[in-house]
C-alpha cells in the first residue's frame, strides 16, 4: 500500500495556532484507533477497543550563545486553551536548556504521500473482522491438539495517522498500521512436568502476516515440545548461530545508539573508516523498508528517508544524525530523527522528542546460505534460538540472557534442546578488543524481517557459554 | 479541557447508561502531568508533559470484558467511547454478575509530601542536576555524566456501577545519575538513584557519596577483567535481591498466571520453599514507596501482602476474578498502566524483609563466589521457574575477602533451587529499595518498586 494522505490533521491544526511564532519549531500529530484481543487458553479473554488517542509534541528551537535552546512538549490536549498551554511550557522549557547546534532549519517542503509500504490496507479497512481472523488463525493449529495448547496472549493493533507540520513550511501526512503479537504456547507432556514446556513469542510489525501464521503455530508448537524436554544447556566456550529473532534484540539499540549523534557528540562513537566488524559486515539503516516499523517518507522530524550505508565490509561508514545532532556535528541529519526507542517503548510517539534512532537495520545477506547450510557448515557448536531478554546495554555494548530455549549442534544438525544458563558478549567494542561484530565467522543468505532488523543467521565465534 | 473531576457526574451519568446494556461497568479517567530535566556536558534537557488525559471503560457481557476509551476529558470524547462500549457489548439482557466481588469502596487520598516538586522552580532542578554532574565529574577518569530529574503526578478516579468511588493523587519523583568513563573507544559507566511517592525531599538522597561510589565504580570497570562463569555461591545487594523477589518469584505469585495454569508456583502454595530466614512482601501501602497506590484499578485499597513467611508460600496477589477463582480476597494489585491500558494482576513494592546476618558475615560464609551490585533488568519465567537478573558490576570474593571488581553479569538458574540454596539474608541496615518499571510480558510499562537487604545463595554466572 503507497502511504497516502491522512484524513486526521492534528499537527495541521496545532500548526494554525503558532503560524507566527519564531520558529524554528515543528508539531508531530497522532490520530491513532486502537484494538485488542486477549486470550486465556484458546478463548477470548476481553476484546478492547476502539480506544481513541490523539496527541501531538511540539518542539521549538532558538538561538542562544552560540547553540540553540530547545523546547519540547507533548499532550493530549487539543483544545485551544490546551495548544496554547502546550506552547507555553515548550517555551519556558526552552529558556533552560542548552544544546551545541549552531544555524539549525528545519526541512521545507515533503511530499504530501510517498511510496512507502508502511500500513497493512486490510487491518486500515477493517480493523475488527481482521484481527478476529488473526486470532482465529493463530489458534486453528492448536485445534484438537492434545501434546500443546495455546496458553496467554494478545493481538493489539493500532492504526496511526501521522502529521507533521514545521515553520518551513512543510506539512505531510501518511497512515501507519502497527501489531504486536504476544503469544505463548504450553506443551502438555514435558518430561519434567508441568512449568517447563513453554515457547513465549513477543512479535512486532507493520502488517498481519496470514500466509505464515498456521506454520509459525506448528513450529512454536515443536518448540514448546522442545522446551519441556530441554537437557541443562553445558557450560564452555563455543562456536554460537544466532538467529535473526535474537539479533534483532541486540543491534538496533546497541549500533543504534552507539553510531547515532548521540553518542558522537559525547565522544562515544568509532572514528568514522575504522575497523568496527569483519569484512564479512554489511550493515544499513532503510527507512524505505517496505514494511519495517519505522518505514515512512519521511522520519519523525520530516527529513526524506533513504537507506543509507552505516557499515561496509565492517568499516564504520555513515553515523545516524537527526537535524539537531547532525548541525553539532557540523553535518546535516541523515533522516534518523527517532521519536522511540530501539527497546521498550509506547506504541504511540507524539510524547518523545526526537532523537538519533534506526528505522530499519538492514544486515546484508552473506555466502553462509540457508540456516540448515549454516548448521552444517558449523559442524559443532550451540544454536540459540531464543533468550529471556537480551537487555542490551547501549553504552557499552554488552549483551547477553538466559538461555530460553537453544539446541546444540552435533555433526551438523540440530540435536539435544537445550535451556538455561546464559550467553553473551560485547555487540561493539573498543579497538583491538572482541566483539559480536569481530567474531562473525559467517553470514548467513535468507534474511529475516524481526521488528526493526531485517538479518540472516550469523555464527559467531567463542562466546562464552555459562551452562547449568 | 476539563480534568478528571470535573467529569465526575458526567462519568456517572455515562456509567449508568452503560448498566442499561450490562450487569457491571466501571470506568478509570486520568490525568497526568510530568516534567524531565537531564544535564551532561553537551545538553540540558528540560521537558514538560502538560497534559496526558483520557478515560477507558469497562463493561461485563456475553463476550467477557470490553472495553472502550479515549484520550480527552470532553464531553463528546467520553459519550463516544462510552457509547461504543455500548455497541461492541452484545447484550441481550440476562447476562450472569461478573466474576468475584465488585469493590463498594469509596474514598479519596492524595501524596504527602515534605515538598512539592511544584514548588521547585525549573531553574532549581537544572542547578541541583549541575550539582550531581560536578559530583560525578570530580572524579579522576569520569568523561561526562547524566543526571535526570523527573518528577510526574498521576490522577486517577475510578468508578462502578455497584458504587465504588475512589479518587486518588499520587506525586512521584525519581533522580539518577550515570557517570562515563571513557578511554580509548572503551565506554564504561555505573549508576545511582532514588526515587518514590513524595517530592523534593527524595531527590536529597541523591548524596555525594552515592555518586562517588558510582562514579569511581565506572573508572575502575574500563580495566577490569572478564567477569566470572559458572555456577557458583552469589551475594545479591539490595537492587539484585528486589529484582529477584519481583522478577523471579513475584510474576509467577501473580495470581492470573495461576488461572491461566502458567505459574510453576501454583503447586506449590502452602508448601516451604525456603529457609526461615526468608519472607518475601509486596507492599502497595509501603510508605513513599516508588510503587505505592492508595486504590488499585478496581477500586480496592492497596495493602500488604505477605507471599513467603519465615520459608513458606502463604499467599498470591489477585483481583477479583482470581481472587473469587481461588476463594480468597482481592488484595489491591489491579493496575493498569495508565488509562489506555487493560488491567494485569501487578506488582506494587516488592521485596525480601531484612534477616539477622551482618553483610560481613555473609562474605565470609561464602567464601568464593561473586557480589553481584548495580541491578539493571530481569525477566521473568512465570511457568518454566527460570530467572534472568542483569546486573552493572559486581565483585569478586576470594578466600572470604572482597577483591577486585567485575563488569556486567547474568544471573540465571531455577529459581526453586535458587530459594533452597539461600544461606543468609542481612540485616536492616542493609535494606534499600530501588524505583524501576515492570512490564507484564514486554509490555504495558508502570511503576514498581524493588527492594531488600543482600541476600546469599548460589546460582549460574556469566557474561551479559
Amino acid at each position: 500500500m503507497t502511504a497516502p494522505f491522512s484524513s486526521a490533521e492534528t499537527a495541521f491544526r496545532v500548526a494554525d495556532r503558532v503560524r507566527r511564532a519564531p520558529g524554528p519549531w515543528d508539531v508531530y500529530g497522532e490520530a491513532i484507533r486502537r484494538f485488542e484481543i486477549h486470550i486465556n487458553g484458546d478463548q477470548v479473554e476481553m476484546t478492547r477497543g476502539p480506544i481513541q488517542l490523539e496527541g501531538y509534541g511540539y518542539r521549538v528551537i532558538a538561538p542562544h550563545n552560540g547553540g540553540v535552546r530547545v523546547g519540547f512538549a507533548g499532550s493530549t490536549d487539543v483544545s485551544t486553551a490546551g495548544v496554547a498551554r502546550t506552547i507555553e511550557e515548550a517555551t519556558i522549557a526552552s529558556r533552560f536548556s542548552s544544546f551545541p547546534a549552531k544555524d539549525v532549519s528545519l526541512p521545507g517542503s515533503l511530499p504530501s504521500s510517498g511510496t512507502v509500504l508502511s500500513a497493512d490496507p486490510e487491518l486500515w479497512a477493517r480493523p475488527e473482522a481482521s484481527i478476529e481472523r488473526f486470532v482465529s488463525e493463530v489458534l486453528a493449529p492448536f485445534d484438537g491438539r492434545k501434546d500443546v495448547r495455546p496458553s496467554f496472549g494478545s493481538l493489539r493493533v493500532a492504526l496511526i495517522d501521522v502529521t507533521f507540520a514545521n515553520s518551513s513550511g512543510a506539512k505531510a501526512s501518511f497512515q501507519r498500521t502497527s501489531a504486536e503479537l504476544e503469544f505463548a504456547v504450553r506443551s502438555t507432556a514435558g518430561p519434567e512436568g508441568p512449568g517447563s514446556g513453554e515457547y513465549w513469542v513477543n512479535q512486532r510489525s507493520c502488517c498481519l502476516d496470514h500466509r505464515a501464521i498456521a506454520s509459525q503455530g506448528l513450529e512454536w508448537s515443536r518448540k514448546a515440545r522442545d522446551a519441556g524436554s530441554a537437557s541443562p544447556t553445558p557450560p564452555g566456550v563455543r562456536q554460537v548461530l544466532l538467529p535473526p529473532e535474537v539479533l534483532s534484540e541486540i543491534l538496533p539499540a546497541t549500533l543504534g545508539f552507539r553510531l547515532g549523534g548521540q553518542a558522537a557528540l559525547r565522544g562515544m562513537m568509532p572514528p568514522k573508516g575504522s575497523a568496527v566488524g569483519g569484512a564479512n559486515i554489511d550493515l544499513w539503516d532503510d527507512g524505505l523498508y517496505p514494511y519495517g516499523l519505522a518505514s515512512a517518507p519521511w522520519d519523525d522530524e520530516g527529513v526524506l528517508h533513504a537507506k543509507r550505508p552505516l557499515i561496509q565490509s565492517g568499516e564504520f561508514r555513515e553515523p545516524i544524525y537527526d537535524v539537531l545532532h547532525g548541525r553539532a556535528l557540523s553535518d546535516q541529519s541523515t533522516g534518523g530523527g527517532r521519536r522511540d526507542t530501539a527497546t521498550l517503548s509506547p506504541w504511540f510517539h507524539f510524547m518523545i522528542r526526537p532523537n538519533p534512532g534506526p528505522s530499519t537495520m538492514v544486515l546484508g545477506p552473506g555466502d553462509g546460505g540457508s540456516d540448515q547450510e549454516m548448521i552444517e557448515a558449523l559442524g559443532e557448536g550451540l544454536w540459540v534460538d531464543q533468550l529471556g531478554y537480551s537487555f542490551p546495554d547501549p553504552v557499552s555494548g554488552a549483551f547477553g540472557g538466559e538461555i530460553r530455549l537453544g539446541y546444540l549442534v552435533k555433526d551438523g544438525k540440530l540435536s539435544t534442546p537445550v535451556r538455561g544458563g546464559t550467553v553473551g558478549g560485547v555487540a561493539l567494542a573498543a579497538p583491538g578488543e572482541p566483539s559480536l561484530l569481530r567474531s562473525v565467522s559467517a553470514v548467513g543468505g535468507r534474511p529475516t524481517l524481526v521488528g526493526q532488523l531485517s538479518a540472516p543467521a550469523l555464527s559467531v565465534g567463542s562466546l562464552s557459554v555459562a551452562g547449568a | 479541557m476539563p480534568g478528571v473531576v470535573e467529569v465526575d457526574d458526567l462519568l456517572a451519568r455515562l456509567l449508568h447508561r452503560i448498566e442499561r446494556h450490562a450487569p457491571y461497568a466501571e470506568v478509570m479517567a486520568e490525568e497526568t502531568t510530568s516534567h524531565l530535566v537531564r544535564y551532561d556536558r553537551s545538553a540540558t534537557v528540560v521537558e514538560p508533559s502538560p497534559g496526558f488525559r483520557g478515560a477507558m471503560f469497562r463493561a461485563w457481557g456475553p463476550k467477557g470484558w470490553t472495553e472502550a476509551g479515549a484520550s480527552g476529558l470532553e464531553a463528546d470524547s467520553l459519550t463516544t467511547a462510552a457509547d461504543s462500549l455500548i455497541q461492541h457489548l452484545g447484550f441481550a439482557g440476562g447476562a450472569p454478575d461478573p466474576p468475584g466481588e465488585s469493590s463498594t469502596q469509596r474514598g479519596e487520598a492524595s501524596t504527602k509530601t515534605q515538598q512539592p516538586m511544584g514548588e521547585v522552580p525549573v531553574s532549581e532542578r537544572v542547578a541541583l542536576a549541575q550539582t550531581w554532574f560536578a559530583w560525578a565529574t570530580e572524579v579522576k577518569g569520569i568523561r561526562n555524566a547524566y543526571a535526570t530529574i523527573q518528577s510526574r503526578t498521576d490522577i486517577r478516579l475510578f468508578l462502578s456501577t455497584a458504587g465504588a468511588r475512589t479518587l486518588q493523587t499520587i506525586d512521584r519523583t525519581r533522580g539518577a545519575v550515570a557517570a562515563l568513563a571513557i578511554e580509548n573507544g572503551k565506554v564504561e559507566y555505573d549508576f545511582t538513584g532514588r526515587g518514590g511517592m513524595g517530592g523534593a525531599e527524595i531527590l536529597a538522597e541523591i548524596t555525594p557519596e552515592r555518586v562517588s561510589r558510582a562514579a569511581h565504580a565506572a573508572v575502575e570497570l574500563l580495566q577490569a577483567p572478564s567477569p566470572p562463569v559458572g555456577r557458583m555461591k552469589v551475594l545479591l545487594d539490595p537492587s539484585a535481591s528486589g529484582t529477584f523477589a519481583h522478577e523471579s518469584f513475584g510474576h509467577g505469585a501473580e495470581a492470573d498466571q495461576m488461572l491461566r495454569d502458567r505459574s510453576y508456583l501454583k503447586p506449590l502454595f502452602g508448601k516451604v520453599l525456603g529457609p526461615e530466614s526468608l519472607t518475601l512482601v509486596d507492599d502497595g501501602s509501603l510508605p513513599g514507596g516508588w510503587g505505592s497506590i492508595f486504590f488499585d484499578d478496581e477500586g480496592h485499597p492497596s495493602g500488604r501482602t505477605v507471599l513467603v513467611d519465615h520459608g513458606k508460600f502463604i499467599e498470591a496477589l489477585h483481583d477479583r476474578e482470581t481472587a473469587a477463582a481461588l476463594h480468597r480476597r482481592a488484595t489491591g494489585n489491579t493496575r493498569r498502566a495508565d488509562f489506555l491500558s487493560r488491567p494485569f494482576v501487578r506488582m506494587t513494592n516488592t521485596f525480601v524483609e531484612p534477616g539477622a546476618m551482618h553483610l560481613e558475615e555473609m562474605v565470609r560464609e561464602m567464601r568464593d563466589g561473586v557480589i553481584l551490585e548495580s541491578c539493571t533488568s530481569g525477566i521473568e519465567d512465570p511457568l518454566g521457574g527460570n530467572m534472568q537478573i542483569k546486573v552493572k558490576k559486581g565483585h569478586l570474593v576470594r578466600g572470604g575477602e572482597i577483591g577486585p571488581i567485575r563488569p556486567s553479569m547474568a544471573l540465571s538458574g531455577r529459581v526453586l533451587e535458587f530459594l533452597t540454596a539461600i544461606r543468609g539474608v542481612s540485616r536492616k541496615e542493609d535494606f534499600e529499595m530501588s524505583p524501576g518499571y515492570c512490564g507484564k510480558g514486554h509490555t504495558d510499562l508502570l511503576p514498581t518498586g524493588t527492594g531488600g537487604p543482600y541476600l546469599l545463595s548460589e546460582a549460574i554466572v556469566g557474561p551479559a
